[in-house]
């Protein structure tokens, strides 16, 4: 079943089951709208696909026969599928999460589940994921990235800094990535260094990529080298 | 029962696809069901030499797309077992001689005659790949138990989720326990964790599966190698029925401990 939940910044975030077929997409949007009543005119809309595909056929459908009649404006179209995410873009529509009209980060995206090999999320604000990110998997966030589970992917937090150095910092309860990106500073981790598989917390000082255990441990510092 | 139609699949090439393919057929067949193996992998087609069937192609899957010929006549019956069907495609075409529509309306058609569909999918993410999976409901997904096989299964998976098959179960193949035992192979439990699906069988390395391959003949039509168990015991589960896995561990018995066991020395 179709969901709508209030966000901050009067955005309404419309979230699509990745269960549901795409056959059953018109007459589920219909009762969304029947039961939102005007809630949705005017609105500004994310929509949430979670990790689904998503074709041409199926954005076409979606404007003309859901966003467009509610009165609403689809200002994010969120899916993890990378091929999707580049589609999307080459229509010009924006595949991050929505900021808040005013503010600086914006809230925290939740990610229940894990990222699989190529699956992305962007997003301007936090990043919390109660999963895993498997190796081949990517996350950027303009903010903090925190992984619950295991850290294979690649995962760049302050990805809005540019060069300069971010305040951002990356957790992971199991770090077993290669390479952290966070700002425009790049640390890389070899499978015998003493973090390998721990919990760890990785930030920027001083323009060096610092690695610590979580929680921190007096003492326990290794600065990474560029790689 | 409902037909099935299911695509085995990989990611990563020479993993065991086609041969699980063969095998898994062979076996539902057996125990009774009516199977047609369907080579989806146009421009290198490998199931009919597997299956032993690489004489008998007449029209191939490219050839009733085309309007060549109908559907039914691309069926090749197995002589050694009642209800296996082979569909062979050509090896002359490219992955682009096949669209996921076509699929769809050949998996439809087939439906209609048998119990399952098992459709044999090229390595890679691409047309190919998409045009083998479009008409399947659910997916087998082969790995052996190295780490870019599971990388490559984890972005099938992703991408065979994105499709809406479901269920999708995983197959490990290619299992060397003393291997794992020294920690130089990933054991199925780390595959597991990070693929996260439901496990529908284990394969172990075993010699008699290539011989096998070689000899066009699929283990499951009589042979009692471990290989040849497991794969009986995947196209058991897929039927529902509820097969404990096998321990691999355990080291395989001799023709003598066969004897002692069954005059009841080795309880």
């Amino acid at each position: 079943m179709i969901k709508l939940k209030g966000m901050a910044g009067s955005i309404v975030r419309c979230i699509i089951p990745e269960e549901l077929p795409t056959a059953d997409f018109k007459s589920e949007f219909d009762k969304a709208m029947k039961h939102s009543g005007s809630i949705l005119n005017g609105a500004r809309m994310a929509l949430d696909f979670g990790a689904r595909a998503i074709s041409e056929a199926t954005v076409t459908a979606l404007l003309s026969e859901f966003v467009w009649p509610s009165g609403a404006t689809a200002v994010a179209w969120i899916t993890y599928d990378a091929a999707s995410q580049e589609l999307l873009k080459r229509a010009g529509l924006c595949t991050s999460e929505p900021a808040p009209r005013e503010g600086s980060r914006g809230s925290a995206l939740v990610l229940h589940r894990s990222l699989r090999s190529g699956q992305r999320a962007e997003h301007r604000g936090d990043v919390i994921v109660t999963g895993h990110v498997n190796d081949g998997a990517e996350i950027m966030a303009s903010g903090n990235i925190t992984v619950l589970g295991r850290l294979n992917g690649l995962v760049h937090a302050g990805y809005e800094c540019g060069d300069e150095d971010s305040d951002a910092v990356v957790v992971s309860r199991c770090m077993e990535a290669l390479q952290v990106r966070i700002g425009g500073k790049i640390g890389s981790l070899g499978r015998d260094a003493e973090w390998w598989g721990k919990h760890v917390i990785v930030s920027v000082r001083d323009g060096a990529v610092l690695i610590e255990y979580w929680p921190f441990v007096k003492g326990e510092t290794e600065s990474w080298g560029a790689p | 029962m409902a037909p099935r139609v299911i695509v085995v699949t990989s990611g990563k090439g020479g993993v065991g696809k086609t041969t699980a393919t063969a095998n898994i057929a062979a076996a539902l067949a057996i125990s009774g069901n009516k199977v047609v193996a369907v080579d989806g992998d146009v421009g290198l087609r490998n199931l009919d030499v597997i299956m032993g069937l690489e004489n008998r192609i007449v029209y191939t899957l490219v050839d009733a797309l085309e309007g060549n010929c109908r559907l039914n006549q691309t069926l090749i019956k197995d002589k050694r077992v009642d209800n296996l069907f082979m569909i062979p495609t050509a090896q002359s075409k490219t992955k682009d001689a096949v669209t996921s529509d076509q699929m769809v309306n050949v998996c439809a058609e087939l439906r209609k005659d048998f119990d399952f569909v098992l459709i044999d999918s090229p390595a890679g993410i691409e047309a190919g790949f998409r045009n083998a999976a479009a008409g399947a409901d659910e997916a087998l997904v082969i790995t052996t138990p190295e780490v870019s096989a599971v990388r490559d299964a984890d972005r099938i998976i992703g991408l065979l989720e994105s499709m809406e098959k479901s269920p999708i179960f995983l197959v490990v193949n290619r299992i060397r326990p003393q291997m794992v035992k020294r920690g130089d192979m990933l054991g199925v439990s780390d595959v597991l964790d990070i693929l996260q699906i439901g496990l529908i069988g284990m394969i172990p390395d075993d010699e008699n599966v290539v011989k096998s391959a070689n000899e066009g003949k699929p283990l499951t039509f009589g042979d009692e190698s471990r290989a040849s168990v497991a794969f009986k015991n995947i196209a058991a589960r897929i039927t529902g029925e509820n097969i404990p896995f096998m321990n691999l561990e355990a080291p395989q018995k001799g023709f003598f401990a066969r004897i002692r066991d069954a005059f009841g020395g080795g309880r």
